[in-house]
């Protein structure tokens, strides 16, 4: 069984843009937020394979990998408390709830 | 093994400036936790105390030459200790104006402002001497996630949260696309570190892909133009102190960082990214201008001028030469008390009256002429008058942009400085020439958003005649 | 048989075996309906209110602080796999690191995170 590198870059490369599509589209705020952790786990993967396939002999990509995830997890937190505060202050987290501020 | 972990800890001797501002933000949270009810204003001088204490500390690292630590990972010189410093002094600056805003209306949460702006700053210090995208990716997200917390801090506040959620999932958003960027950079030059990037950077298209999409992620944090949507709707949003600090410390660094990581990773193709910001640079200067005119609110009005600041700023970046960093950095220094003069007067009379509209200030000269004084300083600064500090930091970034034969760029950026001086006297002609029924009553400013206000106002007046500032920023600084 | 010629014996055996004990059982079984036997299972108690609850707000800080904490010892796995090669430098490295995370569930405790409301 020996998968070629291509194959893993067309997988995180389709998974960037479904995450960037997602950002775009959808319309929940937990959905965009859901939309982010797909690209930063194309991200990963693209680090992850490189290291493996690439550059065995440093540990370089794993470790960004280990990063990565680690600031998603952080980011993610704070995120969703943001999220919980927009919806204990207008009872609704659509993205047409959030354009109150125009000139 | 052990001689390795020697050299190792080794490394921190030079990490100065971090290690102190660790120090104060381990000293800043055990104060809040255990000062209690009681000790919430002592907390205040005790935060403020002990960050001047550190920025005063901070002007006596010297290095002399570059120095780096772990392997490269951490890299510092003069230049990037004066960076620092200046980040510090805008950080003491903001601390000053929003002294009054914790007292009263944040009464409850100082400490936690406290300790996340600390924190940021502490992300941006790791941005700026970073010498690997690991150490840049962590600095950045250390900058910014506790900004988005601070972005949020009036939790009843509806257009906070409202802010705070553009702020963050724009932020996540364009950092997951840098970092694609970054993945790519890794997989096609086989190192994070930036020199040895810059070798094993031969111009493949994928290798530019990657630079693209890095290029898109610092546009993000800086605001500029295409990627510059989510400004003003969270300049707007959050409280002002945080605008203030957003608007230019934020701003500053990741210029910084951005004009660093040019210099050293991609250097060898100038000519690529070149094009791309030339570009970038017009639609800034231009669209920051004209949405600027048609503002009402004094937040976002200073919000669409930052962004077309930012464009002056990339200005010094895109010429690549040691000139284009000592204006680059000149600019952000003189930009810091200019900005934070006008955020200084609009979060004194926000406080106290709760008005931030343009008509709201028709009149001002007549009940407070002092602080209509100082914006006018500032307003004339912004706009690049020649007495005032700011022309000549414009000039400066001019004169490194046409030094690289940028006549065109220079031409329009000058066409926008007209344009932007129109919508600065605006402000000024509201406060001293339109007449209200009901202006703005006199208001008493406290002690501390006085001396802060009164730091700006100097910098105003006089920065621009003391050459030695610059003269010391061309010693220090470094090309391609 | 090669192996292929198995798996598809193998697959086909599963498909029908499953099929057709689904069948037989919808053929033989007796059938009856009440509206008892529509409601949700909950212990043989009749349920009360709707099963569509929602969980209290309040979970959401423990759940983050959960996340944090557990992702954050991510970082001790490569710590752990050198540790004796890296000696007490290490240690002392990864005992500040403990410390900083400590002091974030200090904080988090005093400011009263921790208490259930």
């Amino acid at each position: 069984m020996n998968v070629p590198v291509e194959f893993y870059l067309v997988l995180s490369t389709l998974l960037f843009f479904i995450g960037v599509y997602g950002f775009i589209v959808r319309k929940n705020l937990i959905g965009i937020l859901m939309s982010i952790e797909l690209i930063l786990n194309a991200v990963n993967i693209n680090f992850v394979v490189f290291n493996r396939f690439l550059f065995p002999e440093k540990l370089e990509g794993y470790m960004y990998g280990l990063f990565v995830i680690i600031v998603a997890a952080a980011e993610t937190a704070v995120a969703i408390a943001i999220i919980i505060n927009v919806y204990r202050n207008m009872k609704n987290i659509d993205v047409d709830s959030i354009k109150e501020l125009k000139n | 093994m052990i001689e390795t972990l020697k050299d190792y800890y080794s490394g921190f001797a030079i990490m100065n400036q971090e290690l102190t501002l660790v120090l104060v933000l381990i000293f800043v949270l055990l104060a809040d936790l255990f000062l209690g009810e009681k000790g919430k204003k002592n907390l205040q001088f005790a935060a403020i105390g002990s960050f001047a204490l550190a920025t005063i500390s901070g002007f006596t690292v010297s290095f002399g030459g570059s120095q780096e630590a772990f392997a490269g990972m951490y890299v510092t010189s003069d230049m990037h200790v004066l960076v620092k410093n200046i980040l510090n002094i805008g950080t003491l600056l903001v601390f000053f104006f929003a002294h009054y805003w914790n007292k009263n209306e944040n009464r409850n949460q100082s400490g936690e402002f406290y300790f996340l702006t600390l924190s940021t700053l502490l992300g941006m210090y790791l941005m700026v001497s970073s010498g690997n995208f690991i150490l840049f990716y962590i600095g950045l997200e250390t900058a910014s996630i506790p900004m988005a917390a601070l972005v949020a801090f009036n939790k009843k506040n509806r257009d906070s949260a409202e802010a705070a959620a553009k702020y963050i999932l724009t932020a996540a958003f364009s950092s997951g696309v840098m970092l694609f960027g970054i993945s790519l950079i890794y997989g096609s030059c086989g190192s994070l570190y930036f020199d040895e990037v810059a070798n094993a950077f031969q111009g493949l298209p994928v290798q530019i892909l990657a630079m693209v999409f890095f290029m898109a992620g610092m546009g993000f944090k800086i605001s500029l133009v295409p990627f510059h949507l989510w400004t003003a709707d969270t300049y707007q949003g959050a409280p002002t102190s945080v605008t203030a600090y957003l608007s230019v410390m934020s701003k500053g660094a990741a210029a910084f960082t951005f004009l660093c990581i040019l210099f050293k990773a991609f250097h060898n193709y100038p000519e690529i990214w070149q094009n791309i910001l030339w570009w970038i640079i017009v639609v800034t200067i231009t669209v920051g201008n004209l949405f600027a005119i048609r503002q009402k609110n004094l937040k976002r009005f200073l919000a669409f001028s930052s962004i077309s600041q930012a464009g002056y700023i990339m200005l010094g970046v895109i010429s690549g030469s040691p000139l284009g960093m000592t204006s680059t950095v000149y600019y952000i220094f003189i930009y810091l008390f200019t900005n934070l003069a006008a955020f200084g007067i609009i979060s004194n009379i926000e406080n106290q009256t709760g008005k931030v509209g343009m008509d709201d200030y028709n009149g001002l000269y007549g009940t407070n002429p002092k602080s209509a004084f100082i914006m006018t300083l500032a307003m004339f600064s912004l706009g690049g008058i020649p007495p005032f500090a700011g022309f000549f930091s414009k000039f400066f970034i001019f004169a490194a942009a046409a030094e690289q034969g940028q006549y065109l760029l220079v031409f329009i950026a000058l066409l926008n400085t007209i344009i932007s001086l129109y919508y600065y006297l605006l402000v000024v002609k509201a406060m001293f020439i339109n007449k209200s029924e009901n202006p703005i009553p006199t208001i008493k400013s406290d002690n501390m958003s006085i001396i802060g206000l009164g730091i700006c106002t100097i910098g105003i007046l006089i920065l621009g005649f003391i050459s030695p500032i610059y003269e010391y920023m061309t010693s220090i600084s470094f090309g391609m | 048989m090669s192996s292929g010629e198995i798996f598809i014996v193998v697959f086909i055996t599963a498909i029908i075996l499953v099929s057709a004990a689904l069948v037989i059982a919808m053929l033989i079984s007796p059938r009856s309906t009440n509206e008892q036997k529509g409601e949700p299972y909950e212990c043989g108690i009749p349920t009360r209110g709707t099963s569509w609850m929602q969980f209290k707000i309040g979970y959401y800080l423990f759940a983050i602080l959960f996340l944090m904490f557990d992702v954050e010892t991510v970082l001790l796995f490569p710590w752990a796999v050198i540790m004796k090669s890296l000696g007490v430098m290490g240690l002392c490295s990864v005992l500040f690191f403990l410390f900083i995370l400590v002091l974030g569930l200090a904080y988090a405790w005093k400011k009263g995170a921790l208490e259930w409301k």
